[in-house]
């Protein structure tokens, strides 16, 4: 199924290449639009007033607005670990104990998936509130802002590494581990040197797509969390309210820049691994082959 | 199931409990002006006062932007996902499916100003279809429902693409070549084979699209202004601004029912649609011995 085919130059193969470089368009407008707008010498980001390379001095000596991208990083690395650990762990075991209890479990990792992310965060709100401890104001150990967004954000994402992991457990032939137990691999042992390499790529998988929609988080963001510790979504939202200033823009350009090329330096340590990068999509289209 | 307590926990203290946390709200009151809830008498109240006719219009006007922007999604989306699939040379695929995923790597807000830029009447789309002589006056189409369903099938459309383009993908080609050899036209094969078999991502993609686009409300408050109210707003008015808990949670629940309700009747009919062609198209070898 991988292999390529030349095209036939008939109508219907002309009208879908059409279709295809459209639909590139029309998801790149509003990127380039923003990127093109970065570079806006006016004072409000919708209104063009001619080129320049201020908004990017101006957002770089931002201090509000470096500690909300530093706050985004910050809650979105410690979600995505978070996310990636657990998840990874109660994937495979749903993969490999099915049952009762796995059968329950995705029935609620299910649940978290489908509820509209509002309620969540209501509920949350409530939650941090009622139970205070590390989540409220009063406790003199731990940056409770951010730990509401790193439990506010985890929920979410430890069921979409659960899912994608589990898939690629399901996909997995189960005679390597059994093999290493014939051998007496104690089962830490078994764990790390088989079942973890051979589930890498999806927990890499997992916790990029964890780590990016933490990022891009808005709406349980800006219920749970407290002045001091604003993700950037939350300020930016703040300033959609107000006024928009290019800055933003520039701000925005230096983090999509950023994120592709790590991105691609992750997808090119994940080729030479030999691992395939399909478990995301895989995942989303429903699991198992 | 030991490995999965932690995530268990997880997701039954930060999940489940507060969930149900909202459901009890629901039955409860708000008691004066500075308290956001009583819950020393319980009752449905709060229920009648969800249901009322500005919750039932918005909700109506969010399932009509949802289920047209999950069919404009599918519309979009498959043609997309074939060509992706079936006519770029199988080096190139995980690239482009890579760029795809690049928009997701903007902030959404600024995604979604960035179609505000473009859809106003002073924008330069508006100016070069009107130097095209497309359009005779300025682009109209901001703060509208139209505006609102670009922005949401733009903000969606990434997750349709993805199940779709798995399926498609997987798709052994020699099943087609089978349909045409038995005398299938191109419409033919692809009515009765290859869209079939595509049917766990078009559900897949469906879904993804639908739920999700059903709570939100911030894509909608940018680029339709006053005139796009969601189902979303309704819940985060009550718990930012009014403060009444009790009423907010039960605008929850209802949306939540409301929406697993709307999944559920879309895959009865589908299953009815199935099930009949099914019937109707059945076919009876002579001679098979089953």
């Amino acid at each position: 199924m991988s292999r390529g085919r030349p095209t036939p130059t008939d109508g219907v193969s002309i009208g879908l290449w059409t279709w295809g470089i459209i639909v590139f368009i029309f998801l790149f407008a509003p990127i380039i639009t923003i990127v093109v707008y970065s570079f806006n010498a006016g004072r409000t980001l919708v209104v063009w007033d001619g080129f320049s390379l201020d908004p990017y001095v101006r957002a770089m000596a931002d201090p509000t607005m470096a500690s909300s991208v530093l706050t985004s990083i910050k809650a979105a690395l410690g979600s995505a670990a978070f996310a990636a650990v657990i998840g990874t762990l109660a994937g495979i075991a749903a993969a490999r104990r099915p049952g009762k209890w796995a059968a329950v479990f995705l029935v609620v990792v299910t649940l978290v998936l489908i509820t509209p992310e509002i309620v969540d965060a209501i509920a949350l709100l409530i939650w941090f509130v009622r139970m205070g401890g590390p989540f409220g104001p009063d406790n003199q150990f731990v940056d409770y802002g951010l730990m509401r967004l790193w439990f506010g954000h985890a929920i979410f994402s430890t069921a979409v590494v659960v899912l994608i992991v589990r898939a690629r457990v399901s996909g997995m032939d189960e005679s390597l581990e059994e093999a290493a137990a014939d051998l007496y691999a104690p089962p830490w042992r078994r764990f790390r040197q088989i079942t973890l390499p051979l589930v890498f790529p999806a927990v890499m998988v997992g916790f990029l797509l964890s780590f990016s929609l933490s990022l891009d988080n808005t709406i349980i963001s800006s219920f749970v969390s407290v002045a001091g510790s604003t993700p950037w979504p939350v300020y930016v939202f703040s300033a959609v309210r107000g006024t928009l200033r290019p800055e933003l823009a520039s701000m925005s350009t230096v983090m999509l820049l950023l994120t592709v090329l790590s991105l691609a330096a992750v997808g090119f340590v994940l080729r030479r691994g030999g691992g395939s990068s399909s478990e995301l999509t895989q995942a989303l289209a429903g699991g198992k082959q | 199931m030991i490995p999965a307590l932690p995530a268990g926990l997880l997701l039954t203290g930060f999940f489940l409990v507060p969930i149900g946390f909202i459901i009890f709200y629901s039955f409860g009151y708000k008691p004066g002006l500075l308290s956001s809830i009583g819950v020393d008498r319980l009752s449905l109240d709060r229920y009648g006062e969800a249901l009322n006719d500005t919750f039932l219009l918005t909700f109506g006007n969010t399932l009509q932007i949802a289920l047209l922007g999950t069919a404009l999604c599918l519309f979009i989306a498959y043609p997309f996902a074939y060509w992706l699939s079936h006519h770029v040379a199988s080096r190139y695929r995980s690239t482009l499916l890579a760029v795809v995923l690049v928009p997701l790597w903007t902030n959404f807000l600024l995604r979604t100003i960035g179609w505000q830029i473009i859809l106003s009447g002073d924008g330069w789309l508006s100016k070069a279809l009107m130097s095209a002589g497309i359009i005779h006056q300025p682009l109209n189409i901001l703060f509208t429902r139209d505006a609102v369903e670009i922005g949401v099938v733009y903000n969606y459309l990434i997750f349709m693409i993805l199940p779709l383009y798995v399926v498609l993908e997987r798709m052994d080609p020699s099943l087609r070549q089978a349909s045409r050899d038995l005398g299938a036209g191109r419409l033919r094969t692809f009515l009765q084979v290859t869209f079939p078999l595509s049917m766990p991502g078009v559900v897949a993609g469906c879904l993804l699209v639908f739920v999700p686009l059903c709570g939100d409300y911030i894509t909608a408050s940018i680029l339709g202004g006053a005139s796009a109210n969601m189902a979303g707003q309704l819940v985060a008015a009550q718990f930012l601004m009014a403060q009444n808990w009790a009423l907010g949670s039960a605008t929850a629940v209802v949306l939540i029912i409301a929406i697993i309700m709307t999944v559920l009747a879309a895959g009865a009919g589908l299953a009815i649609v199935t099930a009949v062609l099914r019937a109707h198209r059945s076919v009876t070898l002579p001679g098979a011995v089953n």
